[in-house]
Order: C-alpha cells, then sequence, then structure tokens
C-alpha cells in the first residue's frame, strides 16, 4: 500500500460574468457588485484532487487567495469532500499580477506544510492568463504536467496524458509536482450529503469553522511584502479599451418547424452557390 | 558575445524568440513571432534573435534567418529532442543570463508549449509577462501613480503588449517596463510572418547544452500526433463540422451527408469528439487542430468553446445548429438555427438536393 497523499488544490473565486449585474460603465467588473463563483476550472481541479484521495487515499487541502468573501469558495470545497481550507487574505495583496499571485501563494503553500501533488485549474474565467500554475511550480522547483486531460498513480509515480497541438503526449512523472487539469477531465461530482451537512454546521459555528479552514495574512506565512501586491508586480494594466461585443449580429432562426427553419437560411445565404451540380 | 555586437548594438538588448518545433516540424507560430520580432526590433533599433531547441534539426536554423532573425542560437541535444519544460526551461535560462546585455524583450507563443513555458521562465527572472497577445508594439510610457515610488518615471522603448480581456469585450494594453526581458505569449495566427528569404544574411550559433539530473525527473514516454495531409480542410470551400451534440461516432454520416451536397467541401470537428474517438485527428479545428477559413462554415452540435472559435472565427459565413438558445456559438455565427440536428441537418441536406435538382433541369434545358 502506498503512503496517503498530501493533495493540494488551489481554487480561486471569481465573477460570475454570466450575470451582467456586476459590470462598469466601460466594461471591467465591478467586483463589489458582481455575483462571485468558483472559478470553473477549478473544478477539474478539484476532482482531480478528490479522486486521488479516493483512488488512493490521503487528505485534501484546498488553498485560496481572495478577499475575505472568498471562504465561500473554500466552503463549497468542503462540501465536495475537501477536507481543510486555507485562506489567504490582505490588503497588501491588492493588484497583484500573476508573478505576485505565484510568490504568495507559494510561501502559503510552503506554511500549509508537506504535499505530494498540488492541483490547479487551467485558467481562470477573469485574468485568463494560465501562467499562475507554472509560476508556481518555478517557485517549488517542482516539475509540472499543464493541460493534463487524465492520469493515474502507480508507485508513487504520475502517468499523465498531456494535450499538444494535433495529439497528446504521454508522461511520467516522479512526485511531488503540479498538475493544471484540462477541462476535458471528469466533471466535477455532486457535493455530498456529509459535506453540505458539515458546512451547515460550520456555517452555524464560528469556532467549529476555524478548524477546517484556516485563515492567514502575509504575517503568518512569513512573506515579503515588497514582493506581493502593487510592489510585487512587474505588469500593470496602462489601458484598456471596449471593443464592443463580439458578434451580436447572428441572424436567430427558431420556434418553427425544421422545414421552415431549414428554408429561411436557404434561400437567405450564398449556400447554393457552392453545390455539387 | 563578441566585441563587434556589442558596438553593433550598445543599448538595448535584443529581441528573443523562443522558436517551437513538434517532432522535428517548425511551428508556424515560430513565423509568425518571427514578423512580430521583426518589427519590434525595427522600432527599437536593436537585432532580433531566435533561440531554437532540439536534436537532429536539420534546415531548421537557417529557416529562422530566412524568416527575419539576426542571430539564431542552436540548442542541439538528444535530451532537448521533445519538449519538456525543466530542460528547456534551463537552457532559455542559461542563455538570457549568459548575455552581456540582458535581452530587451523574449516573446513565445500562447500555444500548449509556450504557456508551459513562459511563466517558468518569467518567474525566474520575475519580470512580467502578458499572456495571449494579439497585438504587440513599443512606445514610451509615463508611470505617475505613487502607490509605489519607486516605479515612477517616463519609460522608452516599452513593449506594449495587448490582449483581449473579459471574454474578449475588452483590449487591455499591459506593460512591465521596469524589469527586463519584458515578456508576452502572442495568440496563433495573430502575427504576420515575413516572406522568407533565403539570402538573408544571419549568424547560426551553437550553444551549450547543461542538464541536469533534477530536470529528467518528469519524462515524454510517447508523443501522439495524428496531423495528417489527407484532409483537405485548408482549401475546402465548404466545411461541415460536427461536434459532441452529435452522441455519437455513427451519427457523422449525417456530416459526410450534408458535405456530399456541396462540390468542394470537407468534415471538421471539435477536440471533444476527436477525444472519443468518433472521428480522427486530422478532421480536428481550432487551437491545437487546423485553422480554417473557409467560405461557408456549418457546425453542427458545436457548443463554440474559445479553443474552438480560434481556429473557424475567420470563414466567410458561419452557420450554426444548436439545440440550445444559450450557445456561445450563436455569438459570432451569421445565421443560427436552434434546433436538434437530427431533425435539422436530414432537413437541410433534402433542401439542398431539391435545389440541386432545379438546377440540374434548368442547366439540362438551356442547353437544348
Ligand atoms: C484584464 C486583466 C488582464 C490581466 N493580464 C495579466 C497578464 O497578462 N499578466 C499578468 O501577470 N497578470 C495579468 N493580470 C493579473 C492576474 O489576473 C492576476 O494576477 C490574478 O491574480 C491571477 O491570474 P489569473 O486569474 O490569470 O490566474 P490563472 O493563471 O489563469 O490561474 C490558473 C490557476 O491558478 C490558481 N490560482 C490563480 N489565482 C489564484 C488565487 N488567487 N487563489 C488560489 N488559486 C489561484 C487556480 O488553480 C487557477 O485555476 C490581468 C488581470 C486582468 C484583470
Ligand atoms: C488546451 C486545450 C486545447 C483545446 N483545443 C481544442 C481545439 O483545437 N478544438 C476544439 O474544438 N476544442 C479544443 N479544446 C476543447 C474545447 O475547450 C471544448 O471542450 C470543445 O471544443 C467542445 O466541443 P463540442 O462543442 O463538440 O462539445 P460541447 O461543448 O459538449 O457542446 C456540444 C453542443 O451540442 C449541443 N447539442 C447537444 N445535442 C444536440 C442536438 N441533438 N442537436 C443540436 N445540438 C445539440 C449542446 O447544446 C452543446 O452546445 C481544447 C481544450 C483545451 C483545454
Amino acid at each position: 500500500m502506498p503512503a496517503p497523499y498530501e493533495i493540494f488544490v488551489l481554487v480561486k473565486q471569481v465573477p460570475d460574468q454570466g450575470s451582467k449585474a456586476g459590470l462598469n460603465p466601460d466594461g471591467t467588473i465591478d467586483r463589489a457588485r458582481a455575483k462571485r463563483m468558483l472559478n470553473p476550472f477549478d473544478r477539474y481541479a478539484l476532482q482531480a484532487a478528490l479522486n486521488v484521495k479516493k483512488t488512493y487515499g490521503g487528505r485534501v487541502t484546498a488553498i485560496s487567495m481572495g478577499p475575505p468573501p472568498a471562504v465561500e469558495v473554500l466552503l463549497e470545497t468542503l462540501e465536495h469532500g475537501v477536507d481543510r481550507g486555507v485562506l489567504l487574505s490582505d490588503k497588501r495583496l491588492a493588484a497583484s499580477d500573476t508573478l505576485a499571485t505565484a510568490y504568495a501563494l507559494y510561501k502559503t503553500i510552503i506554511w500549509a506544510g508537506h504535499y505530494d501533488v498540488i492541483f490547479c485549474g487551467l485558467q481562470t474565467t477573469d485574468g485568463d492568463t494560465a501562467q499562475v500554475g507554472p509560476q508556481l511550480a518555478e517557485r517549488l522547483g517542482l516539475p509540472q504536467i499543464t493541460y493534463c486531460q487524465d492520469f493515474r498513480i502507480a508507485a508513487d509515480q504520475v502517468y499523465a496524458d498531456r494535450i499538444i497541438e494535433g495529439g497528446y503526449q504521454k508522461i511520467i512523472s516522479q512526485m511531488p509536482l503540479l498538475i493544471t487539469v484540462a477541462n476535458s477531465y471528469h466533471r466535477l461530482e455532486y457535493k455530498s450529503f456529509h459535506g453540505s451537512w458539515k458546512v451547515q454546521q460550520l456555517l452555524r459555528n464560528t469556532e467549529e469553522q476555524n478548524k477546517y479552514i484556516q485563515s492567514v495574512d502575509l504575517d503568518v506565512i512569513g512573506a515579503d511584502e515588497q514582493r506581493c501586491g502593487l510592489k510585487g508586480s512587474p505588469t500593470i494594466v496602462a489601458a484598456t479599451e471596449k471593443v464592443g461585443e463580439i458578434g451580436g449580429n447572428c441572424s436567430m432562426h427558431e420556434g418553427h418547424s425544421a422545414e421552415e427553419l431549414v428554408g429561411e437560411v436557404v434561400q437567405s445565404t450564398n449556400l447554393q452557390e457552392f453545390l455539387a451540380i | 558575445m563578441t566585441e563587434e555586437d556589442k558596438t553593433a548594438n550598445p543599448v538595448r538588448g535584443e529581441v528573443l524568440i523562443v522558436a517551437e518545433q513538434i517532432l522535428g516540424e517548425l511551428q508556424h507560430i515560430t513565423l509568425e513571432l518571427l514578423g512580430a520580432g521583426t518589427y519590434l526590433a525595427g522600432k527599437l533599433g536593436s537585432k532580433l534573435s531566435c533561440i531554437v531547441l532540439g536534436h537532429s534539426l536539420g534546415d531548421i536554423p537557417q529557416k529562422l534567418v530566412a524568416c527575419g532573425a539576426d542571430t539564431v542560437y542552436v540548442a542541439d541535444h538528444p535530451e532537448l529532442n521533445t519538449y519538456r519544460t525543466l530542460p528547456y526551461r534551463r537552457v532559455v535560462c542559461n542563455l538570457l543570463d549568459s548575455m552581456d546585455t540582458p535581452a530587451h524583450i523574449c516573446l513565445l507563443g500562447s500555444t500548449t508549449t509556450g504557456r508551459d513555458l513562459a511563466p517558468r521562465i518569467a518567474a525566474h527572472f520575475e519580470t512580467g509577462l502578458t499572456a495571449d497577445c494579439t497585438e504587440l508594439d513599443i512606445g514610451s510610457y509615463e508611470h505617475k501613480s505613487k502607490l509605489d515610488p519607486t516605479k515612477v518615471g517616463l519609460y522608452e522603448g516599452c513593449l506594449y503588449a495587448i490582449r483581449p480581456a473579459f471574454g474578449e469585450s475588452l483590449k487591455a494594453r499591459i506593460l512591465g517596463p521596469w524589469k527586463n526581458p519584458q515578456m508576452a505569449t502572442t495568440r496563433p495566427g495573430q502575427m504576420t510572418p515575413l516572406k522568407p528569404d533565403p539570402n538573408r544574411p544571419g549568424r547560426i550559433i551553437s550553444i551549450p547544452v547543461n542538464i541536469m539530473t533534477e530536470d529528467n525527473r518528469l519524462i515524454i514516454a510517447e508523443t501522439l500526433r495524428e496531423i495528417g495531409k489527407g484532409v483537405k480542410l485548408q482549401e475546402a470551400d465548404v466545411i461541415v463540422s460536427g461536434g459532441y451534440g452529435l452522441g455519437s461516432k455513427d451519427a457523422f454520416q449525417l456530416m459526410y451527408n450534408l458535405a456530399a451536397c456541396f462540390a468542394n467541401s470537407a468534415v471538421g470537428a471539435t477536440r471533444k469528439v476527436v477525444d472519443q474517438s468518433w472521428i480522427p485527428y486530422e478532421h480536428q479545428i481550432g487551437q491545437t487542430g487546423k485553422t480554417v477559413r473557409p467560405k461557408v462554415y456549418i457546425a453542427c452540435g458545436i457548443s463554440g468553446a474559445i479553443q474552438h472559435r480560434v481556429g473557424m472565427a475567420n470563414s466567410g459565413l458561419i452557420i450554426a445548429i444548436n439545440k440550445d438558445v444559450d450557445a456561445a456559438i450563436f455569438k459570432f455565427a451569421h445565421h443560427g438555427i436552434v434546433g436538434d440536428v437530427f431533425q435539422v441537418v436530414p432537413e437541410m441536406i433534402r433542401q439542398l438536393e431539391a435545389v440541386k435538382q432545379e438546377k440540374e433541369v434548368q442547366t439540362v434545358v438551356s442547353a437544348h
């Protein structure tokens, strides 16, 4: 029997872009008003972490950096069966770019203790850079598998399929390592009854909640504040320009019989020009 | 570096492109980056260089010179045969470290390789990296905000890295003039390559490769690549593409039947159905498949994920058939049919056949 694994998964709270409510007139997100959600790509990372626990045994720790409401996404991961959450929250983290974010998460991970595998989402739906995972792996000096579509573990080695242009790579890696999970990985399963019940209890009892979710700031994790937030960020968003909704010009054909719908399209386009005659 | 180079370019470091090859095949993104790099180096008055890693690279270095590189650094080693994060990272970082004048800019593609490697290099040098750019330029920038006093000042020759943000509704211009190399990855298909000129002068320099044991913690057992030349997706006037909404491998016959209505057509697919082995790789369209620009693109049971869209969004006429009125594909299609593919596609075949017969009759009549 292999030793049970210490499994880390990184989750970010992002604005729900489906809800138009939280947009500023210039198209940027009004984070105060926007509805918040777990980054959809992190659901695959979460499932990967839970699968390792289920198949090989171990403990899953979910880690998030964000303002205090980000505790919501950690509670959500507990509902799915995560064992412990760590929330890094600190005003000095404001305006972090990916380098500063990766530094702060690196210090949090070191603080959180031993790990065998770290899972990240492919990217987020707000910053959308896909850079934090590899930058974190660099800080931790780990091998990485990005765009991982599936994997199994045998004798403390990870066997993985990685998406590349026009195909796959079959990869074998030692542990510990960092994996970013593609959105073609298994979908997140439903919340467990036990998990939901547990979180209901935690919501009523702060003391109990603190046993499962540890809140830390830069001082606790021993981070250098010069390398965090605005100061630690080598990039800056110098200007934004509204491009306008892409498309929006689609003529929709709906609500009639297939015959009428197709008729409308065949008659109103140049489709006929290309027929084989 | 020789004395001569220093005098040729006393102030600004070079613009470095990290080339990409898969199984010895130079990737198109590298030619695009060389095109963009030529423009940037021209504006900066600096040199354009390119590093290529691999084994038995054949005439790739010469091609890189022909497409714009003033200097090509060649790292040739059996262990570099296939891309792997750690060995490639080591060699590129060593090269950047060895430069007398640090490189001013370093660019990679937003491919599965570039997005894997670029963040590691940027983190190693603690420099800024802008993801997935669609435009690059050079300009000046004055930083006035005193929130961080160390950053205040006027900066010349900054990389303007422009990228779509928030679901492509915004364009953000991102800068990082405080630290070199200023880094970015660019989205495939956005930059224009130069016309290759076999007579362009350029230097080809072999560089040392020092891979450490720890770089071999991860190995590639196999690279499976099946982009065939058999399917003429790029030349087709009409592409009929099928997605996961088709529900089964057998349903692809419907795609072939619709394609058969047209004179010059081909069948395409999304990665999701290729992954299901419903149809071979060579039919895949999108970020990790082919980029196509047919006159007509008919998308059947395709949701319209960004990775698919980048491969077909420039098609002349996009017709989407999807039963979900909220599917993303309706945001950029020209005509959207909300309905079941199994009703709509057979009906489309029937109507097109009818039009064909009508036209044939007309042709016969007019021939008399
Ligand atoms: C419009 C816009 C454009 C930007 N462009 C750039 C840019 O080009 N370069 C740059 O350096 N910065 C950029 N940023 C800043 C960047 O979005 C933030 O640094 C952000 O904190 C992290 O990047 P991301 O959201 O892109 O994460 P990604 O790198 O896309 O996230 C990948 C994975 O890392 C993990 N992760 C990321 N953030 C957290 C977190 N806070 N807590 C826990 N896990 C996390 C998750 O598992 C996630 O799935 C941009 C921001 C905006 C608003
Ligand atoms: C690194 C990376 C690279 C990728 N590269 C590519 C790439 O090159 N190309 C690519 O295509 N994808 C690529 N993907 C995958 C991409 O993210 C999407 O997962 C994929 O494009 C979705 O395929 P789909 O539209 O067929 O399936 P789905 O997203 O599952 O969509 C199926 C659609 O069919 C509709 N539908 C279902 N039944 C019916 C019916 N009876 N009639 C009508 N409509 C129906 C549904 O409403 C739905 O919209 C990549 C992903 C990653 C992470």
